[in-house]
């Protein structure tokens, strides 16, 4: 009896079409986070072992691969970011038997909740540094 | 009618060929006409040994869903003159399904998968014809409406990654129709939806492509149905781990 | 060849044929019910019936008025005993769909909604936005599985009904997906096939509608009864035949001409009513018979549209906004984007009359049992006598669950007490059917299905059309038995057996031409006009005295290759005789749409 013919998926089934590129690449963005956070880490363990150890970690982080990485890991975080307040209005929904919040309005709050994050964040780095600095 | 275009056909009839093989047609291009249409002058004019599924050609009985220059698409709501610039037009079986014949997918899969979750009204205590209608609010009917507009077509399974992985994932469509009834006003029926939603095979083995709604010709939103699911299957287990905090120990 | 053994079989999973398997299976639950479709049941052609369902649900409504509504708009060729039955009842199915979960447009209230629509004189179609005739089957489909003495066999497609000493006692298919023939022995049969006006080029249905089940019972010598009305519907697209629903009418929606004049008010169903503001069985909301022949008129009268796609009217929807079309209309909507490249909002729709609906069918009685014992017929494919010479939009969809359900529990109750007929006895005949299809699979002859069909169709659009008279009619009958000539000579380029569409595309072709010669044949015989039938040449007016009643097209079960004889049978007159149809400034008992 005649069968039907069944494809395999290739394991490159991901480059021929730019939607599933796009997919790979945000999914991608959690390479240069976790590279950032191997970083980071350091940091902390280099504190650990005294000034001087902190003081050649921080020289490091001046380097030029160092600078491209942080670069790498905020357009990643970015991007990161932006794909998920695509998503939002996908997945919180508000809608009841009385109510129904707007796609549109839990997305820009979102988006000003995370401007609002970022933004405070830097201020309290600034308030922090211009303290230590004193 | 004197211009065409070119259309390559993957082409597979399982009494003769072992595996697909392509064939290339000259179809003539008028503005209106589909691809539906190029497939139906291809089977009268050229091959009538071409088969592939179709009805209404009007976007709605859900038959004609094949990939079109890769991308899962309505031969009748796709016409010739968007290809005109790519210069050809490659039309296949719907990937992710095992090819019938030619361009006819075995659909089995997907019809089963939407059979499993319990797609219908589900109520606790049955309310005779005679007291009339269930009252639901116009708010209320928007809230799973658009979800209910699936016409089981199956593109968004052509188009899911995780469906070709691992042809047991429930699949887009079949969530979205457990969605539908879950925020249904009159329906009881969710705790018995969320246990095929829960599994490995339910809403967990999304992992938001979202491709599946890009390609929906009936605009539904597939992915917005599953990672809702999976903030109803979270706040289950939560509840339920509140409540009972052993017997949800094995998931 | 595989045999199978069922209680009830159903042949087609459209809305009739689901809720009959969900009748049959609730009234006895140890009942094995088989449900038979060439296609999987959400692709049936129910899913394409847009504007919505009738059932009186208003206070100031009654099923009075709508028996008379029913039985006026067809032209007083209903069998009113079967109307009466039906007003009594569509309301309830309705109520049973919104119980099952069919998402039926509301009201702020909560209380479902419903709309105008033609020949109506009240607003009593329920409606789920423009997509009625999909969430009623998807409901019906989705409920189905709720049955598990429902079995399914999806993408068979039937061939022959088995007879046995006087019985439907089975059906024959063939398994798609291998081509196997396949013979199920069953105790009762209900048909649910659905319309056939395939046979026309111009038509508003999907090619699965080829008559199948209609054609199967006239071979075995059940009349086909009333097929000369054959509705055209108004709004169809020109070139495709896409159906812009009546709902457009009903919300409001106006036709106008060429010269943007609102001509229906020339053809007895003015005066002309403010454009958004429709009055019931009025203007745009007169019926389809009517509305249809109004085009037919200006197309003499060279008042058309000229568009790509041939000669056209305009309906206008853009007096009722983006907001009320995207709320009633929304597939309406993106139906004028896709196929005509028109946006209702701020265009008119060209639209043009397109074959749509077959009044006629299977004959049946009251309770959808054929003269067939054992064999049932329900919805479109049947004849039970609702629709007379014209039906009114919103009754099919109400009928498909009326008479669905009236079949299930017919054929349940037949069932229980009916013995199966042993296999060996209806395997002689299976093999005899068996043998002719494989003939036909590998038949090499010189002549091609596509151009025996393309001749069919061209013939039905130019002879049976809106208004027909004596030498076309003559005409088609003699070329469509040529054509059946020629379909004895066919070759198929495919002898394959999985998936052999080009087969399965002879044998409905086989289908079509019965039922087109069924319809000839029978227009012929009806000298008069009524409804949908007219002759404006010579036989101008309605003839009571002669043609109160329904027409029967048969042909010998031993020699069905032959051109039907049409006989007749009497029209059950209960409790309105015969009267003029009055519509527009005609009807003195009217009132404005809310």
């Amino acid at each position: 009896m005649a069968e039907p013919y069944v494809k395999r998926q290739p394991a490159g089934w991901w480059l021929k079409n730019p939607a599933y590129r796009r997919y790979m690449l945000r999914e991608a963005t959690a390479l240069p986070l976790f590279a950032y956070t191997l970083l980071l880490i350091t940091g902390v363990y280099r504190l650990s072992q005294g000034e001087e150890a902190f003081t050649q970690w921080l020289v490091m982080l001046r380097s030029p691969w160092c600078v491209t990485l942080h670069v790498v890991a905020l357009a990643a975080a970015l991007l990161h970011a932006w794909t998920w307040l695509q998503l939002v209005p996908k997945i919180l929904v508000v809608h009841t038997n009385r109510l129904r919040v707007s796609g549109t309005l839990i997305k820009r709050v979102h988006q000003l909740g995370a401007l609002l994050g970022s933004v405070g964040l830097v201020v309290l780095a600034w308030l922090f540094l211009a303290q230590g600095g004193s | 009618m004197s211009q065409t275009i070119r259309i390559q056909l993957e082409r597979y009839r399982p009494e003769e060929d072992s595996e697909p093989w392509q064939q290339t047609v000259e179809v003539p291009y008028h503005r209106d006409t589909s691809v539906l249409d190029a497939l139906n002058y291809i089977k009268d004019h050229v091959d009538p040994s071409l088969s592939y599924r179709w009805s209404c050609r009007m976007a709605i009985c859900g038959s004609c869903g094949v990939m079109i220059n890769d991308e899962p698409r309505l031969g009748c709501k796709t016409f010739l003159r968007e290809y005109l610039d790519a210069g050809e037009l490659r039309v296949r079986a719907m990937d992710n399904f095992p090819i019938e014949r030619d361009l006819i997918a075995d659909i089995g899969g997907l019809v089963g998968h939407i059979e499993s979750v319990d797609p219908f009204l589900i109520v606790d205590a049955e309310r005779p014809l005679s007291e009339g209608e269930n009252l639901q609010t116009p708010l209320q009917l928007e809230r799973y409406e658009a979800f209910s507009e699936c016409i089981n077509c199956g593109l968004c399974y052509a188009a899911c990654p995780q469906f070709g992985r691992n042809p047991q994932f429930l699949g887009p469509a079949a969530i979205t129709l457990a969605q539908r009834y879950n925020l249904d006003s009159r329906d009881d029926g969710t705790p018995r939806r969320l246990a095929y939603l829960n599994a490995e095979e339910g809403v967990w083995s999304c992992t938001f492509v979202g491709y599946c709604s890009e390609v929906c010709p009936k605009a539904v939103d597939p992915a917005a149905a599953i990672n809702q699911g999976k903030v109803s299957s979270t706040l289950d287990f939560v509840q339920r781990r509140a409540v009972d905090p052993v017997s949800t120990e094995d998931g | 060849m595989q045999s199978r053994q069922t209680d009830i079989v159903i042949i087609g999973g459209g809305g009739a044929g689901l809720r009959a398997a969900i009748a049959a299976a609730e009234a006895n639950p140890s009942l094995h019910i088989t449900l038979v479709s060439k296609v999987y049941p959400m692709r049936s052609h129910t899913v394409a019936a847009e504007g919505g369902c009738a059932g009186v649900v208003q206070d100031h409504d009654s099923t009075q008025d709508h028996f008379e509504d029913t039985v006026s708009g067809g032209d007083w060729l209903c069998d009113q005993d079967v109307v009466e039955y039906f007003v009594e009842h569509a309301t309830e199915e309705n109520l049973q769909l919104e119980h099952w979960g069919c998402p039926w447009s509301r009201k702020p209230s909560g209380h479902v909604n419903v709309r105008a629509f033609g020949g109506m004189r009240t607003e009593r179609t329920w409606f789920a936005a423009d997509k009625s005739g999909f969430h009623i089957l998807h409901t019906l489909f989705q409920t189905s599985l709720k049955y598990p003495s429902i079995h399914r066999c999806d993408e068979f497609f039937c061939t022959d009904l088995l007879v046995e000493a006087g019985r439907c006692a089975g059906v024959q298919a063939i398994e798609m997906r291998t081509g196997d023939h396949v013979l199920i022995s069953a105790k009762a049969v209900i048909i649910a096939t659905g319309g056939a006006a395939r046979v026309y080029r111009h038509n508003t249905n999907g090619g699965i509608v080829t008559g199948d089940g209609m054609a199967m019972a006239y071979r075995q010598g059940v009349p086909l009864r009333d097929m000369e009305f054959v509705q055209y519907h108004p709004t169809g697209l020109p070139g495709s035949g896409i159906l812009i629903t009546e709902a457009a009418r009903g919300e409001g929606g106006v036709l106008t001409n060429r010269d943007g004049y609102r001509y229906l008010q020339d053809y007895g169903l003015g005066p002309e009513t403010p454009p958004g503001s429709p009055k019931n069985k009025t203007m745009e909301l007169g019926p389809r018979d009517k509305v249809s022949q109004a085009f037919w008129h200006e197309m003499q009268k060279g008042r058309l549209v000229e568009t790509d796609q041939g000669d056209a009217v305009n309906l206008d929807l853009r007096h009722l906004g983006e907001k009320r079309i995207n709320e009633r209309l929304p597939f309406i909507r993106s139906l004028a984007q896709t196929y005509a490249g028109v946006d209702p909002v701020t265009a008119p729709i060209p639209v043009r009359p397109a074959a749509h609906y077959t009044m006629g069918g299977i004959q049946t009685d009251s309770r959808t049992q054929t003269r067939l014992p054992g064999l049932f017929a329900a919805g479109e494919c049947a004849s039970v006598g609702l629709h007379g010479a014209n039906r009114l939009g919103s009754n099919s969809l109400a009928e498909l669950s009326v008479f669905g359900r009236v079949a299930g529990e017919q054929a349940a109750q037949f069932a229980a007490q009916a013995d199966l007929v042993s296999a060996a006895a209806l395997e002689a005949q299976a093999a005899e059917h068996c043998s002719r299809w494989e003939a036909l699979r590998t038949a090499n002859g010189p002549e091609r299905t596509s151009e025996i069909r393309d001749a069919m169709v061209n013939i039905m659009d130019r002879c049976i059309g809106i208004y027909r008279n004596e030498p076309d009619m003559r005409s088609a009958g003699e070329e469509l038995a040529e054509l059946k000539l020629r379909y004895r000579e066919i070759g198929l380029a495919d002898d394959s057996r999985a998936f052999n569409t080009e087969w399965l595309y002879a044998i409905e072709l086989g289908f079509l031409l019965d039922v087109a010669e069924a319809m000839t044949h029978a227009a012929l015989a009806r000298r008069e006009s009524r409804g949908s039938h007219q002759r404006a040449d010579d036989y101008p007016d309605r003839d009571d005295t002669r043609f109160l009643k329904h027409s029967l097209a048969s042909v010998e079960r031993a020699n069905p290759e032959s051109a039907p004889t049409i006989d007749w049978q009497d029209v059950v007159i209960t409790r309105s005789p015969p009267a003029v149809r009055r519509y527009g400034g005609q009807d003195t008992s009217l009132k404005e749409v809310s």
